[in-house]
């Protein structure tokens, strides 16, 4: 899932308070999932919101709602009256979310109410950790199902490097080294030959280096 | 969270009881009240009177 962080709230109050009528926005699919963006999270922001324009004696009225997925043309049918009202929205959708509402509705200001960082996953109650980065041409058969791309601080292909120590990266103590990771795996599958094959250079043309991505599918296409 | 907007956080808490605890559900709201007393009037009560006497004022 998408994994991302409410702004500081100093921030998310420097954006808005020039407006005078604001709907706080959720998107109850990822970021509800990393408590960050979820339509709860929207309804709390939103009293936040209220009682600071009250402590400071700002002209603005404050609205929460939400929809189930802000990327997704048909789950805004539900929404489409309330947002004729605002004339500032503040997605806490992740990025995608901000982008889509904002090519949907022109001619409204559609701000970010999160920073978006990573695709991940919930190692436990609290603790997400990034684990695919996207790079179009996935290599996890190769590597005993731990990706070097976004795992490994170097991203390389045939590691360890020199940093690596004990288990641990060289930029932390606290960050395991993925290819020692991706060695123990492949050692506990019975798998090591295949770690002595040298990987090639990685043809980065699918990843975002290549620019921006689309897929299109036909036979989906109505 | 609501420390950021000027919220002392002792306001709040949550009590998990079951229907059957009147008595202790009596104390708690005793307590609680006595709490807040001593904690004064909340900031947005205080706006919320700053802001009303500041329309008042524009109207007179």
């Amino acid at each position: 899932m998408i994994v991302a962080e409410q702004k500081p709230f100093e921030e998310i109050w420097g954006m808005i308070k020039d407006y005078k009528k604001v709907l706080v926005f959720g998107c109850n699919t990822c970021v509800a999932v990393c408590h960050a963006g979820g339509n709860k999270e929207a309804e709390s922001l939103g009293s936040l919101l209220r009682m600071q324009a009250k402590q400071e004696n700002v002209d603005i009225e404050i609205k929460d709602s939400g929809i189930e997925r802000q990327c997704e043309h048909e789950f805004f049918d539900s929404a489409l009256k309330l947002l004729e009202w605002p004339d500032l929205v503040l997605s806490l959708g992740c990025g995608v979310g901000v982008q889509f509402m904002a090519a949907k509705f022109s001619d409204k200001p559609i701000f970010p109410g999160l920073n978006t960082t990573f695709m991940g996953a919930v190692e436990s109650a609290g603790v997400f950790t990034e684990k695919c980065q996207g790079c179009g041409k996935c290599v996890l058969a190769e590597t005993g199902g731990i990706c070097p791309i976004s795992r490994c601080a170097k991203r390389i292909m045939n590691g360890p490097c020199g940093g690596s120590t004990k288990g641990k990266c060289e930029i932390s103590k606290d960050l395991d080294c993925a290819w020692q990771l991706i060695i123990d795996r492949m050692a506990t599958l019975g798998t090591l030959d295949k770690y002595e094959e040298i990987t090639p250079i990685k043809d980065w043309s699918t990843e975002r280096s290549g620019g921006p991505r689309t897929i299109v599918r036909e036979d989906l296409q109505v | 969270m609501i420390s950021k907007v000027n919220i002392d956080p002792d306001r709040i808490e949550m009590f998990n009881l079951s229907a059957a605890m009147g008595s202790r559900w009596a104390e708690i709201c005793t307590e609680f009240t006595a709490k807040i007393k001593k904690l004064g009037p909340s900031p947005i009560w205080i706006a919320d009177q700053k802001n009303s006497k500041g329309l008042t004022q524009t109207k007179e």
